[in-house]
């Protein structure tokens, strides 16, 4: 990746633009993601609920191992493209700030935790869905504030 | 490495890792690992009330994997250079081979759709030699990270 060895980012005419629109197609992607979320498994415990172990008063039929399974796969392979691109050039960009590793770490902790307590509220324990609710939040908010801060980083700041 | 990238670096492991048991779940909930699975899998069995799958419908599962697969494998094999495997020359025939499984991996199910039945023992070698040489590279950039 050029921009990890670029040495000014934000003096570099063609590198400025190109990761200006990657983050501005990284904040489309996670405001998509919470629409297909909400459409396909649900943003909030009592959707998810159902939508993994069905609902008898609705004639809702729990999901199935094969389509969780997909489901699971696809999400974890776009959020591990996301994340990674995304925590490296915040890294590139806001390595001085002292809590930026606080920042990414928070991000890959709760978004690896997510897809982990997902699994496990479909084959373990009911009572997982909560906290998947919350790790899938705060990933969401940590890697929305980043890519907001990269973008005024390299459009904005006189110096970071 | 530096210290910064290291932790990116780890995080995508993790996740790689994670990509990977959810792809040997999946392969087992979907296909199943043994020969007669794979070919009822791909051409159907009537006692069993599978359906055979048509080449559309191969080519839409295939289709996304075969970008996934690319970007993937260069995505980790690319961490390599930063270690000290770069130089070595017996990490050419790891790359080599992680995209040649890879390719048999992803086109072996065309051959079983065809008549090729013989490809199911391909199909099966070339992902469980696939996910292998992935976990060996993983192994190799964690020692690398934790131990130079």
């Amino acid at each position: 990746m050029r921009f990890t060895i670029i040495k000014d980012l934000k003096q570099d005419r063609s590198m400025r633009p190109i990761l200006n629109g990657l983050l501005i197609f990284t904040i489309m992607y996670l405001i998509a993601d919470l629409f297909v979320i909400k459409s396909s498994l649900g943003l909030f415990e009592q959707e998810i609920y159902k939508t993994l172990y069905g609902d008898k008063d609705e004639f809702l039929d729990p999901m199935s191992k094969s389509i969780f399974l997909e489901f699971i796969h696809t999400q974890i392979f776009f959020m591990m493209m996301i994340i990674f691109t995304l925590s490296t050039v915040y890294m590139r960009l806001a390595f001085k700030l002292s809590y930026s590793l606080f920042a990414v770490n928070t991000l890959l902790v709760s978004a690896f935790m997510s897809l982990i307590l997902l699994g496990l509220s479909y084959y373990v324990e009911k009572d997982y869905i909560s906290l998947y609710v919350i790790t899938f939040f705060i990933w969401h908010i940590v890697a929305f504030y980043m890519a907001i801060f990269c973008i005024w980083s390299l459009s904005f700041a006189k110096c970071i | 490495m530096q210290n910064a990238y290291k932790y990116s670096v780890i995080y995508f492991l993790l996740f790689s890792l994670l990509l990977l048991a959810s792809s040997v779940f999946l392969f087992e909930e979907k296909i199943g690992f043994s020969h007669r699975e794979v070919i009822n899998y791909y051409l159907g069995n009537e006692v069993l009330f599978q359906s055979s799958k048509t080449t559309t419908g191969l080519l839409k599962v295939l289709l996304p994997h075969i970008f996934g697969f690319g970007l993937f494998i260069m995505v980790v094999l690319h961490f390599l250079i930063f270690t000290s495997y770069n130089k070595s020359k017996y990490i050419y025939i790891v790359i080599i081979a992680t995209f040649i499984s890879g390719f048999f991996e992803l086109f072996s199910s065309f051959f079983i759709l065809y008549g090729f039945e013989f490809f199911a023992y391909i199909k099966l070698i070339s992902f469980i030699v696939f996910q292998s040489l992935l976990l060996y590279i993983f192994w190799l950039l964690g020692s690398s990270i934790f131990y130079e």
